[in-house]
């Protein structure tokens, strides 16, 4: 490492021991070969390595060698750097299996649109020495939204009548959000509720990680919409309700009542929670199996939404 | 609207060419129809390709591919009895919007064409809801003309 770097590591390292000092890299292709102690030097600025970000999910952790945890080391500020790493790659919804692709080029076009804009995950684009485009992403100051909700100690009828009503006036942003990507053709790609944070300091929700893109032709909405649904009927019922974990039999639950794609997930809410209002079922069950409409757009579900809004508030 | 003047919107899937087998059937023996094979063509996804040369290859394959479907959609709808006159080839561009369908509908209405033959993937519900249907779409929006949908 030149005397240059090891001075600015020596100078901004994070209050914890850097053990060894690695080797900078300007081209990261090779980003499995980056890891802790190194330094990428992308945008003028060094990055020192303190590992790779993991995926948590349903209980499990997966490594992503191409998105590493950094300190810039000329700010001292926390930094992820998502490094280029194109694939294209299958993914199973219920039944379905969707070809995705994973693309820098795409996250880097977002970030650049909504640059500023607190409803998104904020970060800029550089590219290395050999072209590559590297994503420095500032860390958003917030939690996901399904932890905050399974942390949330109530009865799901207090929840629904006293909490939710805030929940579903800030998901209707976020839902308006991704109407903005939509305007502007683009998508978010991978919509799932561990994807929404909400800001520590004012409680709003922010989109992160939108690298994802799929090949819809005909309805190049759908896969947002179907996520925007899954997390709707999360934060309506404060969790997942398996038809398996309810007394289906009492409730007269039958797979009709079920999600299209998650046979054994209960959408259609009013038949465990008969508060539920009428106006805000009805949107949960153009997600059911039995549903032959579909929203194809973000307004055609806020129509239908935004009403439900006014219904649990005169409540 | 003509119901003699024909449009078939074709990709180069098997589905589309069970469309043009059927309305060749159809159509070989009848008299004074004009036959017009449509391709909607959209660009392959630019962020799904590492560079520039292998989204460039793609589009050229598409496009090699399409060419050898309208020559031989052209070719069956001859040998059925249509004259190789009254068969006309159509090439649209399609950005994201407005939707293939409703590109089709486009041209149905500019064209005139009383009848529109498309062919259809069989798509389950899930599918349908992920990725939309052109042909549900045309059944549900298509004015003055008859719809074809051939399975």
């Amino acid at each position: 490492m030149p005397e240059s770097v090891r001075a600015l590591v020596e100078r901004y390292k994070p209050p914890v021991t850097v053990g060894s000092f690695g080797a900078v890299f300007t081209d990261t292709s090779q980003f499995m070969d980056i890891g802790y102690g190194d330094v990428i030097a992308v945008g003028q600025s060094h990055y020192l390595v303190m590992g790779d970000e993991r995926e948590r999910r349903f209980g499990m952790e997966d490594p992503k060698f191409w998105v590493k945890r950094c300190i810039e080391l000329e700010s001292g500020a926390y930094r992820i750097l998502k490094l280029e790493f194109q694939e294209t790659f299958d993914q199973h919804i219920g039944p379905l299996t969707i070809t995705c692709h994973r693309s820098a080029v795409k996250e880097a076009r977002i970030l650049r649109l909504v640059t500023g804009d607190p409803r998104f995950m904020q970060g800029q684009t550089y590219k290395d020495d050999h072209g590559n485009l590297v994503r420095v992403l500032e860390r958003v100051a917030g939690r996901r939204l399904d932890l905050n909700i399974e942390d949330i100690h109530a009865e799901h009828r207090e929840y629904f009548h006293e909490i939710f009503p805030g929940i579903l006036t800030r998901f209707i942003a976020a839902c308006r959000a991704i109407h903005h990507l939509h305007q502007h053709g683009e998508t978010h790609g991978d919509i799932r509720r561990d994807h929404l944070y909400v800001d520590f300091k004012t409680g709003d929700y922010c989109w992160i990680d939108f690298d994802y893109g799929y090949d819809s032709v005909e309805n190049p909405f759908g896969l947002d919409l179907f996520g925007l649904g899954n997390i709707l009927s999360f934060i309506s019922g404060k969790g997942v309700h398996a038809i398996q974990d309810v007394d289906a039999e009492a409730h007269g639950i039958t797979e009709a009542d079920c999600a299209l794609f998650f046979r054994h997930r209960v959408v259609n809410l009013r038949k465990l929670f008969p508060y539920v209002p009428e106006e805000l079922n009805r949107v949960l069950m153009h997600y059911s199996s039995q549903s032959e409409v579909y929203y194809e757009t973000v307004p055609e579900l806020l129509d239908d939404l935004e009403p439900c809004l006014d219904t649990l508030r005169r409540a | 609207m003509d119901f003699r003047n024909i449009l078939i919107s074709v990709d180069a899937s098997d589905n589309a060419l069970r469309a043009v087998d059927y309305a060749a059937a159809i159509l070989g023996p009848a008299k004074g129809v004009r036959v017009t094979l449509l391709y909607i063509e959209r660009a392959p996804n630019r962020d799904r390709f590492e560079s520039e040369e292998a989204w460039l290859g793609q589009c050229q394959l598409d496009h090699e591919r399409v060419f050898e479907f309208l020559t031989k959609a052209r070719a069956v709808l001859v040998a059925a009895g249509v004259p190789d006159t009254a068969v006309f080839e159509r090439t649209v561009l399609c950005s994201a919007e407005p939707s293939v369908a409703q590109t089709i509908l486009d041209v149905q209405q500019e064209g005139g064409f009383g009848t529109l033959v498309v062919g259809r993937r069989g798509l389950t519900k899930g599918e349908e809801f992920l990725f939309g249907s052109v042909s549900t779409k045309l059944v549900h929006n298509a004015k003055n003309c008859a719809v074809w949908v051939v399975q």
